[in-house]
């Protein structure tokens, strides 16, 4: 939120208008961080779209807090903003049927080197969120952002793994819950880890 | 080389893929890679309803068959 905003916690958060991206990860995050505070029907998401417009309503005030990720969370705070939850989130590889399990396997060995090479030296790469252009266009209005701005512990990359059946399990049965996923589809459906095998990062 | 056409959505989300292919190591595994970026939404009717959001938001590439892999 801003830094002006009265809200120092998500519990002051009902009925005011959070912006996120519907069926996203910030739409997501946002549901599991205020639900811990607020009941749902005190809960407010209203689907701004894409990071840029999220970061713009907080900015103008059309809304009292967003859900974003980085490198909009840095430039944020260092216009003054404050986070008042923060989460993470389980990303997918989604391939389509006509990737075989040999590609999909190099494919993952050369992401595992990235990987590591970015944890061992995250701020090298920071060039590239700052950079992206979506982001560089609006940033550039409000003074950018550096390197040296990051707080590097949100930096989170890790090997992919297959998700396990109780990942699976666990999330289908919570987008249920909040009517995200109707029940007449099956947990075992929506996940196929047949070429998701780990890869070691030195093969 | 086998080409790979991927969906890049945000730099945040795909860094080690961008990483991967700046430093050869798609090259390294036999696999030209190239980029394609997921469609923005723009500027798009606030709503309070998930229902009245596509869930394809981007990733139209992927629906259209244009690339083989994406991540979210």
């Amino acid at each position: 939120m801003r830094g002006d905003s009265p809200h120092y916690y998500p519990g002051t958060l009902g009925n005011k208008p959070v912006a996120v991206q519907f069926h996203a990860g910030s739409h997501y995050v946002a549901l599991r961080l205020l639900s811990g505070y607020l009941p749902e029907e005190k809960i407010k998401l209203v689907h701004y779209g894409s990071p840029q417009y999220r970061f713009e309503a907080l900015m103008n005030g059309e809304v009292d807090a967003a859900a974003l990720m980085e490198p909009w969370i840095t430039l944020a705070e260092k216009l003054g903003c404050r986070p008042v939850c923060e989460g993470h989130y389980l990303g997918a590889e989604n391939a389509s049927d006509n990737m075989d399990e040999e590609t999909f396997t190099a494919i993952n060995r050369a992401v595992v080197k990235a990987v590591d090479m970015i944890n061992a030296d995250k701020r090298k790469y920071l060039h590239y969120l700052i950079d992206e252009p979506r982001f560089a266009s609006v940033a550039v209005k409000y003074g950018s952002i550096t390197p040296e701005d990051f707080h590097l512990s949100r930096i989170r990359y890790s090997y992919n793994t297959p998700y396990n059946d109780e990942i699976v399990e666990d999330t289908y049965h919570w987008m249920v819950r909040w009517g995200l996923l109707t029940d007449a589809a099956c947990s075992a459906d929506l996940v196929d880890n047949r070429i998701a095998e780990p890869v070691p990062a030195d093969d | 080389m086998k080409k790979v056409v991927s969906e890049i959505n945000g730099a945040i989300f795909s860094l080690p893929w961008m990483v991967a292919k700046d430093e050869g190591l798609f090259a390294a595994e036999g696999i030209e890679m190239e980029f394609v970026t997921a469609v923005s939404s723009g500027q798009v009717a606030h709503t309070e309803n998930p229902e009245e959001v596509n869930p394809i938001l981007g990733h139209v590439a992927f629906e259209d068959a244009k690339v083989s892999i994406y991540r979210a």
